[in-house]
């Protein structure tokens, strides 16, 4: 539960030809993380070297490579794919053979025609730009062209000018540019080009086509709009194709991903000339069973062995351990770091703390609703992975959000029919306000008090994990100890604050009568505690004494949760104030063609401030309790960084053996 | 020059007023501050992340780290305020 899951480290040894079934074995398994072997120049490691991948790795590598082609032509992917039945292996085999070379021809001549259109339609969009300039030249483009004694110059130019030189010119303001035609006699042709030239003449090639551009343009358009329709026509069939194979490819590239990741394996093992070892991480449950499959696999001829680890030291990859209610808090561990292989996993208490955050700064039971409404509906269309774990943490977040919402007495910022209970956050807005106004103090201490209990368990979890992860000895006691004075610095700041101030929610010890130079005993008692906690802060790392203020600013950056949260209410109700106060109900009392206008803009000006407000709650409510796990709990005892266990193998959808 | 002088309710109200100033300073420099310091952090961080995706947890922490100044500064109004 606070532990990860328990993993033994196993080594196996054996000769090369057994390679092929040890190496099926573990992958069916899907437990062994291997290890991976690194060629080092030390003793003992004389003549071992990294293997070399299984003779069919090539084949099967350019198999897959013409698979995930044709799986990338048609655009399948994996996850679209609803598996059907699984198919078997030799099946499947049998059906690459006689089925791939007909889909793999059928698809490239179906992406040879696309492409062919593509290119057409292309070069049509070309002519028709080249066209363009010339739309207002009423001559057939023919007679632009082919003269032996006369040069043609076409081209944009800034503004009109004349020639100094005996030419046939036409000009026209019409396209974008303007448009400049001098055809000049070939003698005088560098002239005309210079003069042309420094009047920032852009010359354009007169276009080879016969008739008028007007008319070219036309049958250039008609002759896409003609391709389009017989690409469309190829897309279909590539659809059609794409759902009659797209099982059979996705379950290729499922076996054949397979076959190679298997012949690719030796490359992560120690080999010698004859034998080969494989050295991995196995969870301590599975690792009777993988053993006797492999012992059966090999008849026994292989060396199987348990090895002795060090649990703080060797990178030990990490799989969680969590009961169902906290798995999928596992992803927003995954989102900050693993925790290490001795360290207490704080999984659990964030799947307890998250949600509560959550509700006490979101506590609203319609913004809960939607977003309950919300995780549950997205399930539909976010399956597997880091989003599903995500929707399930967001719907324990809004169930959490309800609870509190009845508590504060909240509807989409309206007051529920009962007074709010324990706290309440109705702010006086508009002009039916009533009572006496949220309770801040009263939430201020509450969120003083989160941080405080918060922050205190962090503190007893690193003295837990230093116990845990150092050997008895000086360097464990100074970690303790320091920790113990972190606790003992805030609580002592605590005593001497409740010796002098009254504070709601919290214990008073100001009656008591003073001992000495105005303090009473919980005083001196708070005083001693500082002290006392500073000395065993300063004996683990001086250094530590420049981290002192934290010790209020951790606590006082939970006043967030009241904060944030005051917030949300506010806008909520200056939305429901606005909306209804101001334009529903003054037009409801004197019902005209304006005042429909006035309650549709109200309905209008309310559905996006609590679309708003939603969005807002959920980003405030969600980032602000991560950050105060990540920032303020964390930073108080998690190491992180652990490897993430990564078995060797692949949950099979398709293929069976 | 004559002395101006204000009744008993115009001086409360013109005090409730210097207070409602006094929490939109608190909460709005507060504010300006906390997005000053995000706004290196930030981009560093994104442009960290780009180069390695694993540290997204990091830098997400040394973000969101200034965002207790704007909080202190909404917490001073909420108390100047009620």
């Amino acid at each position: 539960m606070f532990n990860t899951r328990s993993m033994s480290k196993l080594l196996v040894v054996a000769s090369k030809d057994q390679l092929d079934g040890i190496v099926r074995e573990l992958y069916r398994h899907h437990v062994f993380h291997i290890e991976d072997f690194v060629e080092t120049e030390e003793e003992g490691y004389e003549g071992v070297k990294i293997g070399m991948p299984l003779p069919q790795a090539s084949a099967v590598s350019t198999e897959l490579l013409r698979i995930r082609a044709i799986v990338s032509a048609f655009g399948v992917a994996r996850s679209d794919v609803v598996p059907e039945r699984k198919e078997s292996v030799s099946a499947l085999s049998a059906r690459i053979d006689a089925e791939l070379p007909q889909i793999e021809a059928e698809v490239s001549d179906l992406v040879d025609r696309r492409n062919h259109l593509e290119s057409a339609i292309r070069e049509c969009e070309t002519k028709i730009a080249e066209l363009e300039p010339f739309v207002p030249v009423q001559v057939d483009l023919s007679l632009l062209r082919g003269y032996e004694q006369f040069s043609v110059l076409a081209g944009h130019i800034p503004a009109k000018v004349e020639l100094p030189v005996p030419a046939e010119m036409y000009f026209s303001g019409d396209v974008s540019g303007n448009l400049l035609i001098a055809i000049v006699p070939n003698e005088r042709l560098n002239e005309a080009e210079q003069f042309l030239f420094e009047a920032g003449f852009q010359s354009m090639p007169v276009p080879g086509e016969e008739g008028l551009a007007k008319d070219r343009i036309a049958w250039y358009t008609q002759e896409i709009s003609r391709l389009r329709a017989e690409m469309e026509e190829v897309d279909e069939q590539v659809n059609a194709r794409k759902e009659k194979h797209q099982t059979f490819l996705v379950a290729c590239d499922e076996l054949l991903t397979a076959e190679a990741e298997r012949a690719e394996a030796p490359l992560r093992f120690a080999t010698t000339d004859t034998t080969f070892v494989a050295e991995g991480w196995v969870p301590s449950e599975n690792v009777e069973a993988l053993t006797a499959a492999l012992r059966s696999v090999t008849n026994g001829t292989a060396y199987i062995a348990e090895q002795d680890f060090d649990p703080v030291n060797d990178n030990v990859p990490i799989e969680f351990d969590n009961p169902d209610f906290s798995k999928p808090t596992e992803m927003l561990m995954d989102v900050y770091s693993r925790p290490q292989y001795t360290e207490l996993d704080p999984t659990l208490l964030i799947a307890i703390v998250f949600p509560i955050f959550f509700g006490f700064i979101l506590g609203d039971v319609g913004y809960g609703l939607v977003l309950l409404a919300m995780s549950l509906g997205l399930r539909r269309i976010i399956t597997g992975g880091a989003g599903e774990k995500l929707l399930k943490v967001l719907r324990n977040a809004s169930v959490s959000s309800i609870i509190f919402g009845v508590l504060y007495s909240e509807f989409l910022g309206f007051a529920l029919p009962w007074e709010p209970i324990g706290i309440n956050r109705h702010l006086n807005i508009g002009a039916e306000a009533h009572g006496h106004g949220p309770d801040i103090v009263l939430m201020l201490v509450v969120s003083a008090w989160a941080g405080i209990l918060h922050i205190t368990l962090g503190r007893l979890i690193h003295m837990r994990n230093a116990r845990r992860m150092y050997k008895p000895g000086k360097h464990r006691n100074k970690v303790v100890f320091g920790q113990a004075g972190w606790i003992l610095v805030m609580w002592g700041i605590l005593f001497a604050l409740w010796s002098m101030f009254e504070l709601p929610l919290m214990p008073s010890f100001t009656g008591l009568s003073p001992i000495v130079a105005g303090m009473n005993i919980v005083t001196l008692l708070g005083a001693v505690m500082l002290i006392v906690g500073i000395v065993a802060i300063g004996q683990e790392n001086s250094l530590e004494l420049l981290e002192l203020p934290t010790v209020m600013s951790h606590t006082l950056s939970y006043a967030r949760l009241a904060a944030v949260g005051i917030s949300s209410v506010a806008i909520a109700m200056v939305v429901n104030y606005i909306a209804i106060g101001m334009m529903i109900e003054p037009a409801m009392q004197d019902l005209s063609l304006m005042g429909v206008i006035f309650i549709i803009a109200g309905i209008i000006v309310f559905l996006l401030g609590h679309t708003l407000n939603t969005a807002l709650g959920l980003l405030g409510g969600g980032l602000h309790s991560i950050r105060l796990h990540y920032v303020e709990f964390f930073t108080k005892f998690y190491l992180g960084r652990g490897k993430k266990y990564d078995p060797f193998g692949m949950i099979r959808k398709f293929t069976e053996d | 020059m004559a002395v101006e002088t204000m009744s008993v309710e115009v001086a409360e109200a013109s005090a409730r007023g210097l207070v409602a100033i006094g929490a939109g300073l608190a909460v709005g420099m507060a504010g300006l501050a906390t997005a000053i310091a995000q706004y290196g952090i930030g981009t560093a961080a994104v442009g960290a992340t780009a180069e390695n995706k694993d540290i997204f947890g990091l830098v997400l922490v040394l973000t969101v780290i200034p965002e207790t100044i704007v909080i202190f500064g909404l917490v001073v109004a909420l108390l100047l305020l009620f």
